[in-house]
C-alpha cells in the first residue's frame, strides 16, 4: 500500500521530494473534494496526509467521512496546532471526559 | 418485553428466570470487556499524544527547510527536482487483536533513502534540497507511526462506545424489565392459587348446608 498526499502545491512539493508518488495537487475546494473522494475509494491507499486547513474547508459530509475512515486513515498536519480535533471529539464522546491535554 | 405479552404460567416463569441469569452474566462480561478496553486505551493514549507533538515538530522543521530551499534555489527548481525522485515508500498492513478489536500494525519499507538513491542529480542541486528531503523522509516516518496509533485509538474508541451502550442497555433497560415481568407472573400465580383455595372453601361450606 502507499501513502497519498492531498493539498496545495506548497504543501505537496516536500512530499514529492520524499519520494511519494500518489500526490493530488489541488487548487480549490472542489478539486480537494473530488480528490478526497477518489482516494477514499482507492483500495491501495493506506494513509492520507492532508493539511488541517484543507480538511476544515471541506464540506462537512466529506470531512466527516474522512475523519471516520479507518482504512485509509487520515493524518492531518499543520494549521493552528489542533492536530487531532476529530480524535479529541471522539474521545470526549466515547469516554465522557476530555483526556487529550 | 411488555407486561401484557406474557402469559402468567409456571413454565414462562422458569424461562424468565433463565433469561435473567443469562442477561446478568452477559452484563458482567460486557462490563469487564469495557473496563479492559478502556485500560488498553489509556496505555495508547499517552504514546499517541507524544507522537502527535513529535509529528507537529517534524512538520514545522520540514516546512522551514523547504522554505529555505525555495528561497535559495527558487520554487521552480525545487518542484522540478521533486518530480525526478524515484522509489516511493511502501507500507504494509498487518494486525493483531485487542479484545476482539482488530488493530493495525503498519510497517514501512523504503522511507529513508541515501542520497544517491533519491533519483535527482547531484550536480544542479545543493545541500538545502538534500536537507529538505531528509526532513520530509523523517516526517513521513513519523506520519506512519502516528497513523498506526491513531487508527488503533479510533477503533478502540468505537468499540468502547459500542460496549458501553450495550452495558447500559442491559443494566437499565433489559434486566429491570425482565425482573418486572417476573414479579408480575409471580403475583398473578399467587393470586390464582388464593382464588383456588377460596373457591374450595366456598364449595365446602355449601356442601355442608
Amino acid at each position: 500500500m502507499e501513502l497519498a498526499v492531498i493539498g496545495k502545491s506548497e504543501f505537496v512539493t516536500g512530499f514529492r521530494l520524499a519520494g511519494i508518488k500518489k500526490i493530488y495537487e489541488t487548487i480549490d475546494i472542489e478539486a480537494a473534494e473530488s480528490a478526497v473522494k477518489e482516494v477514499l475509494d482507492d483500495k491501495n491507499v493506506g494513509i492520507i496526509v492532508m493539511h488541517n486547513d484543507d480538511i476544515a474547508n471541506l464540506p462537512e459530509i466529506v470531512a466527516k467521512s474522512l475523519n471516520e475512515s479507518i482504512q485509509p486513515t487520515v493524518v492531518a498536519l499543520g494549521g493552528s496546532g489542533e492536530g487531532s480535533t476529530s480524535l479529541r471529539d471522539k474521545i470526549k464522546q466515547a469516554v465522557g471526559v476530555d483526556l487529550w491535554k | 418485553m411488555v407486561l401484557q405479552d406474557v402469559k402468567p404460567t409456571r413454565s414462562e416463569l422458569i424461562t424468565l428466570k433463565k433469561r435473567i441469569k443469562l442477561s446478568e452474566s452477559g452484563h458482567k462480561l460486557l462490563k469487564m470487556k469495557r473496563d479492559g478496553l478502556i485500560l488498553e486505551f489509556f496505555k495508547i493514549l499517552n504514546e499517541a499524544r507524544n507522537v502527535r507533538t513529535e509529528l507537529d515538530e517534524a512538520y514545522k522543521v520540514a516546512t522551514d527547510k523547504i522554505n529555505l530551499a525555495c528561497a535559495v534555489n527558487g520554487v521552480v527548481a525545487i518542484k522540478s527536482t521533486a518530480f525526478t525522485t524515484k522509489g516511493s515508500p511502501e507500507i504494509k498492513l498487518s494486525g493483531h487483536n485487542i479484545m476482539g478489536v482488530f488493530v493495525p500494525k503498519i510497517s514501512s519499507i523504503g522511507v529513508r533513502k541515501p542520497l544517491y538513491e533519491r533519483g535527482y542529480g547531484i550536480i544542479g542541486t545543493n545541500s538545502y534540497i538534500d536537507e529538505t528531503s531528509d526532513a520530509y523522509e523523517d516526517l513521513v516516518e513519523k506520519i506512519i507511526i502516528a497513523a498506526e496509533l491513531e487508527t488503533t485509538m479510533k477503533r478502540l474508541l468505537n468499540e468502547i462506545e459500542k460496549t458501553k451502550r450495550r452495558v447500559n442497555a442491559l443494566e437499565f433497560k433489559v434486566i429491570p424489565e425482565l425482573i418486572e415481568t417476573m414479579k408480575f407472573i409471580r403475583f398473578t400465580l399467587e393470586e390464582v392459587e388464593r382464588e383456588g383455595t377460596f373457591r374450595l372453601k366456598r364449595i365446602k361450606a355449601k356442601a355442608k348446608d
